[in-house]
């Protein structure tokens, strides 16, 4: 049983961390570093949202991802933040790039057999 | 050139040869473990390749595979007279510094790195280096594998040429590459989503981007496809022929020496 | 057949092999003994009289062919299959040459290449090279055998500047296009026209290079399936004529698919470009269509794009129809439902499928109406149409090439049915099988027996007073086969129940438990799922429903209804795709989609349910007819649980399971049942005449909403006149 259980378990090489603990500081230190730098970010691309927004939407995209258990993922996604801050402080991004974000040219799509119907989504 | 790269090569295998011909009864030992030598190409469509040349790219593989034991799991020869590498991902720095630094390499040039995806395979993205070595005019591929999440050592410190090739290849596929000195995207638009060579990306993307006349700034909206979907029939019809079944394998395996048995 | 996979061909022989075991272990009882021949060292056990070709595909060996093919005789003419035999000192054709024991046949040797090589050379030596201009280029033998066996250079220089040989066109009517200059004389075309469709019409002058396909005289060639010529032509000598220069084979996209203009169900693949229906080819099924199709399912999807309904409409003030959108057009056609009550009736016509079906008779069931019916009349007296054994082809279509007795009862297959008619002549021709005809003299391309035209015939032959009752009592594999117009007479459930009672003592006699002895043969693709789902049939129920407010056509185009048989305030609402009789006496339309442009269960004549898959989207803003009704429904306040395709066919199955099992056809059963209910009802056989509605070929094209506005079936129905009036 046990063999199999080993067997079953693959040795991987980790990205950044080696275990929950690390992988949970990283994700911190990254929410905390975009936390910081959003009124600059609100000033500097002159966005037509408060920091208070920004802050609502920094922490919805965090809890996207609040139920990943494997540390590699998060590990990537947290490499992948990184150069999204980076990509955003430097302002190598323009305006747009940050207010889809916000989505809000997105118009939802009719649900309902009725609305789709009349509105020739089906 | 060749020839320097074959008597070398001759030279550090001889001892070997002959503790194998003493070993067994068979003289001739590589000419029985070798695959059966393909016959002369004669058929006017296809490139025709030199065998003498075969033959040195085929010594030339074993003598990269009994250096690097460790790394190296197979030789092969594709489309005739290509050498081909198949190394473990751990080792491609130390067989890469070692094509590139040795005598009897000298791969000076990175031409390139690619990148493939195979969804169903276990390790579903190859990375492929190709080199080029101007001393002795030999080209050699050395391929490796990974998966989404397994991190690829950096081969910057060896070939400065790799920053944006491997730049590149995360950006397409998403392979992270450890000690990278500056991996940020190469070629995707900031904010992009995915890795757009990898297989299950559509081919159409996922968003698409147009200029808002309101908002005066690029917005970035969920595809809504107004054109069908293009299907293509790509069948042959005379594939049920078997003369254009039997076409022969793309590789052929070079049998690397292994020192236990 | 370069273009069939592998496996099919494979399955192909199989089938025949199958056929040739059962023939002979019902003649005799011991199996012939196999024998071993060598296909390229490949050892292969076949029977004995089979082909080197045959022999060679059941390993999966494929050899070239030209003038070869499955369902026609052996030509032989082409050379295109020669192959080596070891020891013989020719090479011999493989289509015609039957295998002896021990051969060892060689398909990849020298020989056989050069021989192919050879054959090649000849045959292009006098074939155009206007592959650019061919509507045959990309889906031809000839480029294609000439690309894997051909030679890579030409010896073909013209010293004397002579040019090729170039051979007049034909003017063959308005569907099949000649250029006789590409035609290699492979002879499918003579051999199909005499051995399948029964018109000795094509034929060969001259001789050596002189050689010419043709009519000899200026004439059409007029049979209901002259389409299947321009699939079975290798080369592009005969090609579709409202096709040509249409589109390349490689740009289009093709839909397997079913048909309904006739009740047969063929498969067929629709081909598709850019949201258009660019043309319709047949899809082998062995137990429906073979390979063939009528001329009509071919031809007819020119009129998926004219006269449709694209946009709701409803009646304005002024009388007159109005373009509105989907939300206006709903809400006028529910408030004139909500102020009906229960006084709503609805007629669903021939095109219908079986979702809009079982979609329209919920809502009306919810409204409290039982007012559904048909538009093609069918007994409602006696059993009616509870028990499926009394409406259905029982027998199966395949089937019918065994029978050695066919009785045929008001009916013209040969219009009716094109596809089982080629079955019946088929059995005449290979079996001997015995027809005779109860009803109008008409000609069906074979010979037959003409018992008259008084229906009570039927009576007779059962009581044994009939000169015929003998021969068909005899008859091992007798059927009987009634036809729709028959039954839509007012004394169809007698002549039914008349045809009951004789399968019944014929049924008897025999000893096969699978066959059925009674048939009924409709003529239209909806009908036999609106009777599976408890439609009744015919528009009497309307006529004689008193008050009725609000009418609903699912697209009933025949014309048996119309508005003096309707009270003055009746709303009606018609729903389908095209513009015919039915929108012209409406108040409110909604746009429906056409066979292409839905994914649809129809059930054939058999009671096999199959399929059509979406080729195109519908045009303008018609919707799938389930989806208009489900919509209709959510508006007038009783919505309809299904939301998706999956549940209202989870529904479609609740009612009848067989209608969703595709492929199949459940058979039916309670004949004896079926014929004890029925004999309890009243009803006499009337002395009038029995009459089909469909006599000559002209009366074939034409006969729905979708053929009707088809323009391509205008010119068959004009070229037929014309050729009516000619000397030949």
């Amino acid at each position: 049983m046990a063999q199999q259980a080993v067997k079953t378990l693959r040795q991987v090489k980790p990205l950044l961390s080696l275990d929950q603990g690390q992988a949970r500081s990283r994700v911190l230190n990254l929410y905390k570093a975009w936390y910081r730098q959003l009124p600059y970010i609100v000033h500097k691309y002159d966005i037509p949202k408060s920091i208070g927004d920004c802050k609502n939407k920094l922490r919805e995209e965090f809890l996207k991802h609040k139920d990943l258990t494997d540390v590699r993922v998060i590990d990537m996604l947290v490499i992948k933040g990184q150069m999204e801050l980076k990509e955003t402080v430097n302002i190598w991004k323009q305006k747009g790039h940050i207010m889809t974000f916000f989505k809000d040219t997105e118009e939802p799509k009719p649900t309902d057999f009725l609305s789709k119907f009349l509105t020739n989504t089906n | 050139m060749a020839s320097i790269l074959r008597q070398l090569t001759r030279t550090i295998r001889s001892p070997i040869v002959q503790n194998r011909v003493v070993a067994s009864s068979n003289g001739l030992r590589f000419k029985t473990t070798a695959p059966a030598e393909p016959k002369e190409e004669t058929r006017p469509t296809v490139r025709k390749f030199d065998p003498a040349q075969r033959e040195q790219l085929k010594d030339f593989g074993q003598y990269v595979a009994e250096c690097m034991p460790k790394y190296v799991q197979k030789v092969q020869l594709t489309a005739g007279d290509e050498l081909e590498v198949l190394i473990a991902p751990d080792g491609i720095v130390p067989i890469l510094q070692f094509l590139k630094d040795h005598h009897n390499c000298q791969f000076t040039n990175l031409t390139d790195i690619a990148g493939m995806d195979v969804p169903s395979r276990q390790f579903r993205f190859e990375i492929i280096y190709n080199m080029l070595s101007v001393r002795f005019n030999s080209r050699i591929r050395v391929k490796t594998y990974t998966d989404e999440l397994t991190p690829i050592d950096s081969c910057n410190d060896v070939y400065k040429a790799a920053n944006w090739y491997e730049r590149e290849i995360w950006d397409m596929y998403g392979v992270f590459f450890a000690n990278h000195p500056d991996l940020r995207r190469i070629l995707t638009d900031y904010g992009f989503e995915g890795h757009p060579f990898r297989r299950d990306f559509p081919l159409t993307g996922y968003v698409e981007v147009r200029y808002d006349d309101e908002k005066k700034r690029v917005v970035i909206e969920p595809l809504e496809l107004a054109q069908e979907f293009r299907k293509f029939e790509l069948a042959a019809p005379w594939e049920q022929f078997p003369n254009f079944r039997n076409a022969p394998a793309a590789s052929e395996e070079i049998p690397i020496k292994d020192e236990e048995k | 057949m370069l273009r069939l996979g592998i496996s099919k061909v494979l399955s192909g022989a199989k089938i025949q092999h199958v056929a040739v075991v059962s023939r002979a272990a019902s003649d005799i009882a011991k199996k012939p003994e196999k024998i071993e021949v060598f296909i390229d060292d490949k050892s292969v056990m076949v029977e004995p009289g089979t082909t080197v070709l045959q022999a060679a595909a059941q390993i999966g060996v494929e050899i070239p062919r030209f003038c070869y093919h499955e369902r026609l005789a052996v030509a032989g003419n082409c050379r295109m299959c020669l192959v080596e035999v070891e020891k013989s000192p020719k090479p011999v054709a493989a289509c015609a040459m039957p295998v002896m024991k021990g051969w060892r046949i060689k398909t990849d040797s020298e020989m056989t290449k050069r021989a192919r090589e050879g054959v090649m050379e000849f045959l292009l030596v006098n074939h155009p090279l206007d592959c650019p201009i061919c509507d045959q280029g990309g889906e031809c033998d000839l480029q294609d055998q000439s690309m894997a066996f051909g030679s890579d250079r030409s010896r073909f220089t013209d010293i004397d500047f002579s040019g090729k040989r170039a051979v007049e066109d034909k003017d063959i009517g308005p569907l099949i296009k000649t250029i006789m200059t590409r035609c290699i004389h492979c002879t499918r075309c003579i051999r199909f026209a005499s051995e399948v469709a029964g018109v000795d019409d094509l034929g060969t002058t001259g001789r050596g290079s002189d050689m010419q396909i043709g009519t000899y005289v200026e004439k059409f060639f007029m049979s209901e399936m002259s389409g299947n010529v321009i699939d079975l032509c290798p080369v592009g000598a005969l090609t579709s004529k409202p096709y040509s220069f249409t589109a390349r084979p490689w740009e289009i996209r093709k839909v397997d698919s079913i048909d309904v203009l006739d009740a047969v169900g063929s498969n067929i693949v629709v081909s598709t470009r850019t949201g258009e229906v660019l043309r319709i080819l047949p899809r082998t099924n062995e137990e429906i269509n073979e390979e063939w199709l009528s001329d009509k399912s071919r031809f007819a999807y020119d009129a998926l794009k004219r006269q449709r309904l694209v946009t709701p409409m409803v009646k304005g003030c002024d009388g007159q129809l109005k373009p509105v959108d989907w939300e206006a057009a709903l809400l006028t056609v529910a408030k004139a439902m909500n102020q009906a009550g229960n006084k709503i009736g609805a007629i669903a016509g021939g095109l219908t499928d079986a979702e809009a079906l079982v979609s329209l008779k919920d809502l009306l069931n919810r409204l409290g109406s039982e007012n559904l019916c048909t538009e093609h009349t069918f007994p409602m007296d006696g059993c009616a149409t509870d028990l499926r054994s009394t409406y259905l082809l029982n027998n199966k279509i395949a089937p019918v090439e065994e029978a050695d007795f066919i009785l045929l009862v008001g009916a013209n297959p040969r219009l009716e049915a094109p596809l089982l008619n080629s079955r019946i002549r088929k059995g005449y021709i290979h079996n001997e099988t015995d027809i005779a005809v109860l009803g109008p003299k008409t000609d069906m391309r074979y010979d037959y027996e003409h018992l008259g035209e008084d229906p009570s015939a039927l009576n007779q032959i059962a009581s044994g007073s009939h000169p015929l009752a003998a021969k068909l009592k005899k008859a091992k594999k007798p059927l009987i086969i009634v036809g729709a117009d028959a039954m839509a007479r007012a004394d169809g459930g007698a002549i039914r129940t008349a045809a009951m009672k004789l399968s019944q003592e014929l049924q008897s006699n025999i000893v096969d438990g699978e066959w059925k002895v009674l048939n009924i043969l409709h003529k239209v693709a909806g009908q036999v799922a609106a009777l599976d789902l408890g439609y009744s049939a015919g528009v009497e129920k309307i006529r004689n429903a008193d008050g009725i407010k609000v009418l609903f056509l699912l697209g009933a185009d025949e014309g048996t209804i119309s508005r003096d048989d309707l009270p003055k305030d009746c709303f009606v609402v018609y729903q389908g795709h095209h513009g015919d009789h039915g929108a012209s006496i409406a108040d409110a339309i909604l746009p429906g989609a056409a066979y292409t442009e839905k994914q649809a269960t129809y059930v054939n004549t058999e009671g096999r349910a199959q399929q059509t898959l979406v080729a195109v989207t519908p045009p303008g803003q018609a919707k799938e007819d389930w989806k208009i009704i489900r919509a209709l429904s959510e508006i007038l306040g009783s919505k309809l649980p299904y939301d998706n395709l999956d549940q209202v066919r989870y529904r479609l199955e609740e009612v009848a399971p067989h209608l969703t099992r595709y492929g199949a056809a459940e058979n039916a059963n309670y004949f004896k049942q079926a014929l004890a209910i029925s004999t309890m009802a009243k009803g006499n056989i009337s002395n009038s005449p029995l009459d089909v509605k469909q006599k000559k070929l002209e009366d074939f094209f034409m006969t729905d909403a979708i053929s009707r506005a088809s323009p391509t079936m205008a010119k068959c129905v004009a070229a037929v006149k014309k050729h009516m009036e000619s000397k030949y």
